[in-house]
């Protein structure tokens, strides 16, 4: 019974990171109907800009949370102003390639600056924990699922509140009305995309505390986000939010597995990809708009 | 916007008869009696006929799927299977790897053709990676360390490459047959608009499957070659990403939709990419990268499409200011 | 005498309602449509009419009632297999297949219509191009049908319904968008098609076409059937132009005929400013 709510609470705890890490591309899928493939790339600039500013000086991962944020931000903004913007309006295996290449040239990069070794970002409260009756709870965890929660509160207020955010989900809605009533297009893409890879960079920071770093592991993080994604709907923070915990759970859960057919040894820890793909199909059967999504597309 | 080139369903007809004519060229390669430039065009070969089968579903029909290296890895191991029970014919090896990766399509088309755009892209990623991890768990198929293969013997090493060029000749041509007879325009119309094509009389989801599995055919008889040929076969290889996306993006550079597009970017790219490995040992996949952006951004509608292009520089320069915000 | 009448109905529309969300789009629409004949569906903007049109072309499953042809209901039967019944339709919003050429978007249609499987690819083809000829089309029948002008593209969609060999024909605005020669023109090919014993359905907003083609008249307010009759019948019933049109809409003419000749009056004594 201990082990069903340990289960829990490690659900819950990754999600946290997992709705971070879907935040910023759910925005960007859902408001500029642009796949980011290299979203898994700028989570990884992030961990790597955290472990950078560790080893070189000592500075705090929590503390280096808005540093990877505003490096992120100016790429991907420079990225969408210089670059995507003139696909903006291609079909959509036009800005998927690009973005895959995008991804190939960022991680590439990564290889030859950090080269290929595996890195980690250990710090004084890495190995603390505290325990809840039969529960272990990791303090470094605990704190990034505050911190996940108290950066899409956040993101929630800005787009409802800020005059930016309510041009983005004003173009998000009908781009030509956004466009007659003054907004520039190119100019809220850019800053959505920055937004994306801003967040990506704050997600890959909180990832650093928790998950080993190697240039290649964003990967495995940009299908979570999908899968995220479509469990909670396009571009909305809730959506996120509640995707990224109910798939942590899911996948806690389902890493437990472990049974025997005949000769054949199953462990759901060797089918974790198998397994959450599996429920994504699913989902995408029965709820193709996910489960908080809305009816229309 | 105009449509310049259109050259009917099957692309410019000039750009084609290039392409059959550099197809019976690569007849030659076996006589260099060089191993590695052998493997390096049988490696051409194999994209091309995996492009074929993604320009099917991708560029003719419009689906973009991103599970192709689903097929191309049962079709891999279903040779594994045949040689682990005595089987060394690769006709048998492509016959049974066409069977098995239709009857998988079919199976998965039905809930997964039901999805569009960025969702079925989605959904067929994570069939292509929930098969691979599947067979990294049989123990029946190796596990994670896979099959080795029983190798023919050096005399006979061509024997793979005529019939990687074989898988080829057929994937381009079978494209270039079906384009043209009523299976084409039904998956264009598909492609064009789902709604529109069904009001005349096409049923969207049978033709989706029809593309998906002949698609998938294509991509299992070159991964059939391929396990013998690589002699070695396990998941990591035979559902490599490179496998799942340089189809793609060779048919892109190309031109989708078209019949010499996936070849003349499979020859193209798979050429650049072993180029781009022999001199920059390291840094290769980082140019490969560069590359795919400057092509996105300077060739949006792939190469093929170039032949017909009237007017010059200024022609090309209005092409790649259409997509601008 | 009843068999004849019953085997002389084409489509038979009962009691048909139609609701999206709180709103009843169409409600209690009941009539037939006699084979050969041309009915003219009219009635205000919203209606009903494209609605109607999408629940007899299977496009809508109806909330209440049903439509039956040769007996069968139409809900039925898959969207792609009603134009194998003889049902054919032209969208008001046109739909053509933009990198196809004009003849090969009316070839798709002669390759899976109701003849399709009887015809070859190069029958179809040849069967295409008759029918652009047929619609005045063959001059662009190599061109793009994304380069087609609007009026042209109204002319494809007429021409792929064509290639159907549908015995019902729906045409949802065919003729919006049409200067007067244009709308002769389409009207000429209206009746030579239903010459050949095609039954017409049309929607327009054209007055004077609907009265010259249709041999009755449907129509629709706010998703009712209000009049049903021969063209001039109906037309000229002032309760049918009230509700048609709106009390409102009558006393807007007469107010803006008063404009219009107030207008005159002023352009006669002031002379246009040279160079203005």
């Amino acid at each position: 019974m201990h082990l069903l709510a340990q289960d829990l609470v490690n659900g819950i705890l990754a999600g946290g990171i997992l709705a971070v890490v879907a935040l910023g591309f759910s925005l960007v899928w859902g408001i500029m109907n642009i796949i980011n493939l290299a979203h898994g790339a700028f989570v990884m600039l992030g961990a790597y800009t955290t472990y950078q500013l560790f080893t070189s000086f000592h500075v705090d991962p929590f503390v280096s949370l808005p540093i990877s944020f505003v490096l992120l931000f100016v790429l991907g903004y420079l990225i969408q102003r210089l670059l995507m913007n003139w696909i903006a309006r291609a079909p959509l295996l036009t800005t998927f390639l690009f973005t895959f290449g995008l991804s190939l040239l960022v991680v590439n990069i990564a290889l030859i600056v950090w080269s290929g070794d595996t890195r980690g970002v250990t710090t004084a409260y890495s190995g603390a924990n505290f325990t809840l009756g039969d529960v272990t709870v990791p303090w470094a965890k605990l704190y990034t699922l505050l911190a996940a929660l108290a950066i899409t509160g956040t993101m929630q207020l800005w787009l409802v509140r800020s005059k930016t955010g309510r041009a983005i989900r004003a173009t998000s809605m009908d781009i030509g009305a956004a466009q007659l009533s003054g907004v520039r297009v190119t100019e809220i893409y850019a800053i959505v995309f920055g937004l994306g890879a801003g967040l990506a960079g704050v997600a890959g920071t909180l990832i650093s505390l928790s998950y080993s770093l190697h240039p290649t592991m964003g990967d495995l993080f940009l299908i979570k986000a999908f899968v995220v994604c479509v469990l909670g709907g396009l571009g909305s923070v809730q959506g996120a939010l509640i995707g990224g915990l109910v798939y942590g759970i899911v996948e806690a859960f389902a890493t437990q597995l472990d049974f025997t057919i005949g000769t054949q040894h199953i462990s759901g820890s060797g089918l974790q990809d198998a397994i959450a793909l599996i429920v994504l199909l699913i989902v995408l059967i029965v709820r193709p708009r996910g489960i908080m999504g809305k009816a229309t597309a | 916007m105009k449509r310049i080139g259109l050259g009917g369903i099957t692309g410019n007809p000039g750009a084609f008869a290039i392409v059959l004519g550099l197809m019976v060229l690569l007849l030659a390669v076996p006589l260099t009696h060089n191993g590695y430039v052998e493997t390096v065009f049988r490696n051409i070969l194999m994209y091309a006929a995996m492009a074929y089968g993604w320009n099917l579903i991708g560029g003719y029909t419009g689906y973009v799927s991103f599970g192709n290296v689903a097929f191309f890895g049962l079709g891999a191991y279903c040779s594994g299977v045949l040689a682990a029970h005595g089987v060394s014919n690769l006709f048998a090896y492509v016959a049974l790897a066409m069977v098995v990766c239709a009857v998988f399509a079919v199976i998965v088309g039905f809930p997964v053709l039901r999805l569009k755009g960025h969702y079925f892209g989605i959904a067929t990623l994570g069939v292509a990676l929930a098969v691979a991890d599947i067979i990294a768990n049989l123990d029946v198929l190796g596990g994670s360390s896979g099959l080795a293969m029983h190798q023919l013997d050096e005399a006979h090493f061509s024997t793979y490459y005529y019939a990687m060029w074989l898988v080829a000749l057929g994937s381009m041509l079978g494209t270039y047959f079906i384009a043209r007879s009523k299976l084409g325009y039904a998956f264009v119309a598909i492609r064009e608009n789902e709604d529109a094509a069904a009001v005349l009389g096409i049923a969207a989801t049978r033709y989706k499957i029809i593309a998906w599995a002949i698609s998938g055919m294509m991509a299992g008889s070159a991964g059939a070659i391929f396990a013998p040929a690589n002699g070695f076969i396990d998941p990591s290889i035979t559902f490599a990403v490179d496998s799942n996306v340089f189809p793609i993006v060779m048919t892109i550079l190309g031109g989708s939709g078209t019949v010499a597009g996936p070849f003349i970017g499979s020859l193209l790219l798979a050429g650049a990419n072993e180029l781009l490995q022999r001199f920059f040992v390291k840094a290769h996949t980082l140019f490969f990268g560069a590359m795919i952006v400057l092509i996105v951004l300077l060739l949006p509608r792939g190469l093929v499409w170039l032949f017909g292009l009237r007017g010059g520089v200024r022609a090309w320069i209005k092409s790649v200011q259409v997509y601008r915000a | 005498m009843s068999a004849a009448v019953e085997s002389s109905v084409a489509l038979r529309i009962t009691d048909v309602g139609m609701r999206f969300g709180g709103l009843w789009a169409l409600s209690e629409v009941t009539f037939d449509v006699v084979r050969g004949s041309v009915v003219g569906l009219i009635g205000p903007n919203g209606s009903g009419k494209t609605t109607l049109m999408n629940v007899i072309s299977g496009v809508y499953k109806p909330t209440t009632g049903e439509v039956t042809y040769a007996g069968k209901r139409i809900a039925d039967v898959p969207t792609h297999d009603v134009c194998h019944l003889g049902i054919a339709r032209t969208f008001q919003i046109v739909k053509p297949f933009a990198s196809l050429s004009v003849r090969e978007n009316v070839a798709v249609g002669a390759m899976y219509g109701r003849e399709g499987a009887k015809r070859s690819t190069r029958a179809s083809f040849e069967r295409a191009q008759e029918l652009l000829e047929v619609v005045g089309l063959a001059r662009v029948a190599e061109r793009p049908a994304s380069d087609l002008t609007i009026p042209d593209r109204k002319r494809l969609e007429v021409a792929k319904a064509l290639a159907l060999d549908p015995d019902v024909l729906l045409l949802d605005e065919v003729m919006a968008g049409l200067n007067a020669t244009e709308v002769e023109e389409a009207l000429e090919l209206l009746r030579d098609v239903n010459k050949r014993g095609v039954t017409l359905i049309v929607v327009e907003h054209l007055m004077k076409a609907i009265v010259s083609i249709s041999t009755t008249v449907v129509v629709l307010a706010e998703g009712r059937k209000i009049a049903q009759g021969a063209p001039s019948d109906v037309l000229a019933s002032q309760q049918v132009i009230e509700a048609y049109l709106g009390s409102r809409w009558v006393k807007r003419q007469e107010q803006l005929a008063e404009i219009e000749a107030e207008r005159e009056q002023a352009k006669r004594v002031q002379p246009p400013q040279a160079g203005a």
